[in-house]
């Protein structure tokens, strides 16, 4: 049932075969990268081997997401011809392993199938924006906000020992609201906050030493004599961190005060950006793949040629400079251009050692060697009911050594229902991350998170047991692990582009894009700000009970 | 509530390339033809007040931005629309054939709650070529094709004449007015970050 275009004849051939861009994959890092190249007037054509959008960032159908990450990618075979330029086939490499699912029973396994389509799950989830961040900029300045609505997310939660979920006290109300915190814990908090804020107020003189601005951000609240309940919200239910910062053997994250300080501030500054949202995270409406979708449109707008379902299964290059030249699609046609940036799924064999010490070899093999910087796991479920009665979006943060003493990385989860439109009425989906060293301390831990708000589905060879509290969790009708590779992104003579992150939201990710568009065309700007004339008010305002205009 | 959203009406415009969907759009919102062709480049979505019972409405018809040259449109593309128009060149019989897969398309991606009843208008565009004299698909086959798929209401039009393009997109407005919303995600709370999608927009023809 996927794949919606069966009955198509097969495609015409690609007309130009000259462009200054190809893009393999419509992950979100190619496709901003797609737009910003289409919007200084660079010609671009953005491939994808898959039926739909988004790559490593789709949202898919139920059936789509399973069969996506259990069924090896089969690369069509290669077609052979003549080229002036040496092939190299492109090798496929799953960033994804480890895949297991499990079903409560027979009814909820037949109810998934049949709704099926009325999901929209994302791949690369838990991932939310904060309304201040660098994505909602982004979709603002590229024009691409245009083609998504958002909404805002109820709670957010951070898990406690004992205690269960509590909220995160994110803005001065939420502290005098806040029934868990008591008044001397309010008042330091308070104080905390207006520290913060007199720092970063251009006008006032006090300002937080430099001296403290280097040191870590555990250290600096330590100082401000902040309780451990407290110090734990802040470090990783506002600045997410997501290793242990007591822990100087196991964190690789340490987080220093400046930048402790900026995470507060871009969190304080989202929370109340956009009136009706009620906290600092907004979630798209469809779910994440929205996003890659969104910038795709605007590179169409401005002449960019979309395929999907086409596989390029080898790069042309120079025999004897080694330089890029072109790439050969399934279909044999060869398309040539002056820059390429590929999926991170996709790189070349390295050259066997024996080979001659020449440019070529060289260049295959800086190219063959991916960065990959460690894995997270992710965990999905779906449910019938929600985490926390009355609250549809949530999300929840459990910091490190909450759920057992060997926990050394914060998990982060979403809730979404489908009020959002990614699932069936009356049904809920979460999700789960953490980083990990290897699969099975990954799914270990994202099981104890699970476990910590619901009932899970008994797969083969589960270690839960029913108790006496479980009949008051949700139930768990479906559930999911993967682990993922974190491959960076990286610029030689081809670039390639980033997978999802382990963080709830897009920061670093967007960074990582600019920074390669920049290497890439260092004389562009990255979305001149007049690419589109949609800066115009009118008379939105007058309408306003549901959406919201904002100047930037 | 009869919430903003429902003042804002979607419509997409689905057919072969070259068939005239740019154009057509241009006729109708303002009543602009250019006989050069080129595939579409700079098109995203133009927005027309219409008028319904005493009520202002937006209509937004959204072009394929050229996404359909490789039958490469997202499902976002489809998302809450409220009435699709399918567009073939009376004289190209290819086009014609291929109004069936765009119909099914569609039907798949959007996923309409109620797919038996959701509203489809059929155009036949170009019906100016050569006098007539070129055109491949009759008035009468069309229709038959039409009244087979639930009765679509059908139009021959001509967007470089202007000919029944007012009449096919009065239709068309009426047709998404009927079309019941999906429930609850259009509650009040939904955040337009830009607030861009409401705006009167150019056609965007910088390239």
């Amino acid at each position: 049932m996927g794949e919606p275009h069966d009955s198509f004849a097969s495609y015409p051939p690609i007309d130009p075969v000259n462009f200054d861009l190809i893009v393999l994959g419509t992950g979100l890092s190619e496709s901003v990268i797609a737009a910003a190249a289409s919007a200084v007037g660079k010609t671009v054509l953005h491939l994808d081997p898959n039926f739909f959008y988004g790559s490593h960032f789709a949202s898919l159908s139920f059936h789509d997401l399973t069969s996506y990450l259990t069924s090896p990618y089969r690369p069509p075979s290669a077609a052979s011809g003549d080229s002036d330029y040496v092939v190299v086939d492109l090798l496929h490499q799953s960033p994804y392993s480890d895949a297991e699912f499990a079903s409560r029973d027979d009814e909820s396994a037949s109810f998934l199938r049949e709704n099926s389509r009325k999901f929209n799950i994302d791949l690369g989830g838990p991932k939310a924006l904060l309304s201040a961040d660098k994505a909602i900029d982004l979709l603002m300045k590229s024009g691409a906000s245009q083609y998504m609505e958002f909404k805002g997310i109820d709670e957010c939660f951070v898990y406690e020992v004992n205690e269960g979920l509590a909220n995160v006290p994110d803005s001065r109300g939420a502290i005098f609201r806040d029934k868990k915190l008591s008044l001397k814990e309010k008042n330091q908090l308070m104080r905390f906050f207006k520290l913060v804020l007199k720092h970063l107020d251009d006008t006032q003189e006090e300002k937080i030493s430099e001296e403290d601005l280097e040191i870590p951000f555990v250290s600096f609240l330590e100082r401000m004599k902040l309780p451990p309940k407290i110090k734990s919200i802040l470090l990783y239910a506002i600045a997410m961190v997501d290793y242990d910062q007591d822990n100087n053997e196991v964190c690789k994250d340490l987080l220093k005060t400046k930048d402790g300080i900026d995470c507060l501030a871009q969190y304080s500054s989202s929370v109340g950006r956009f009136p009706n949202a009620p906290g600092a995270l907004l979630y798209p409406i469809y779910g994440e793949g929205e996003l890659p979708q969104a910038f795709c449109r605007r590179a169409a707008v401005k002449g960019c040629i979309y395929v999907l379902r086409m596989p390029v299964i080898s790069l042309l290059m120079e025999k004897v400079t080694g330089l890029y030249k072109g790439v050969r699609l399934a279909s044999g046609q060869d398309l040539y251009s002056s820059q390429l940036i590929l999926d991170p799924s996709f790189t070349v064999p390295s050259p066997p050692s024996l080979a001659r010490k020449d440019f070529l070899s060289e260049r295959l093999q800086l190219l063959s060697q991916r960065d990959i910087k460690g894995m997270v796991a992710r965990g999905i479920c779906i449910t019938k009911s929600s985490i926390k009665p009355d609250v549809s979006n949530c999300s929840v943060v459990y910091p490190p050594r909450t759920l057992y003493p060997e926990q050394v990385t914060s998990i982060k989860a979403l809730q979404i229902g489908s009020n959002l439109g990614v699932c069936p009425a009356g049904t809920f989906i979460l999700y789960f991350s953490t980083l990990c060293n290897d699969a099975n301390e990954g799914k270990k831990l994202l099981k104890a998170a699970m476990n910590a708000l619901l009932t899970l589905p008994v797969s083969g060879n589960s270690e839960s047991v029913p108790s006496a509290s479980d009949d008051i969790k949700p139930i768990a009708i479906w559930s999911a692990f993967y682990i993922q590779k974190l491959i960076t992104s990286k610029f030689e003579f081809i670039s390639s582009a980033p997978t999802p992150d382990g963080n709830l939201n897009y920061n670093d990710l967007i960074d990582a894009t600019e920074k390669l568009f920049g290497h890439m065309y260092p004389e562009e700007e990255f979305f001149p700000k007049a690419t589109s004339p949609e800066d115009t008010k009118d008379e939105d305002e007058e309408e306003e009970d549901s959406g919201i205009t904002l100047e930037s | 509530m009869a919430s903003r959203r429902r003042m804002l009406l979607k419509v997409i415009i689905l057919g072969d390339s070259g068939v005239g969907k740019t154009s057509l759009m241009n006729q109708y919102v303002n009543r602009k033809f250019s006989n050069q062709y080129k595939a579409t480049i700079g098109a995203d979505f133009l927005t027309k007040e219409v008028q319904f019972e005493d009520r202002l409405f937006t209509l937004q018809i959204w072009d394929t931005a050229g996404q359909e040259r490789f039958q490469s449109l997202g499902v976002a593309f489809y998302r809450g629309a409220d009435c699709c128009v399918l567009v073939y060149d009376v004289n190209v019989m290819k086009s014609f054939e291929n109004l069936n897969h765009w119909r099914e398309e569609f039907l798949i991606q959007a996923s309409p709650s109620d797919p038996e009843n959701f509203p489809f208008v059929v155009l036949g565009n170009k019906i100016d070529v050569d006098g007539g004299n070129s055109r491949v698909i009759s008035e009468k086959k069309a229709k038959a094709w039409c009244a087979s798929k639930g009765n679509i209401p059908y139009f021959e039009t001509s967007a470089k004449e202007g000919f029944n393009v007012e009449a096919a997109f009065q239709c068309i407005a009426k047709n998404a007015l009927k079309n019941e919303p999906e429930e609850e995600m259009y509650l009040p709370d939904t955040i337009d970050v830009g607030g861009g999608g409401r705006q009167q927009r150019s056609t965007g023809c910088e390239c």
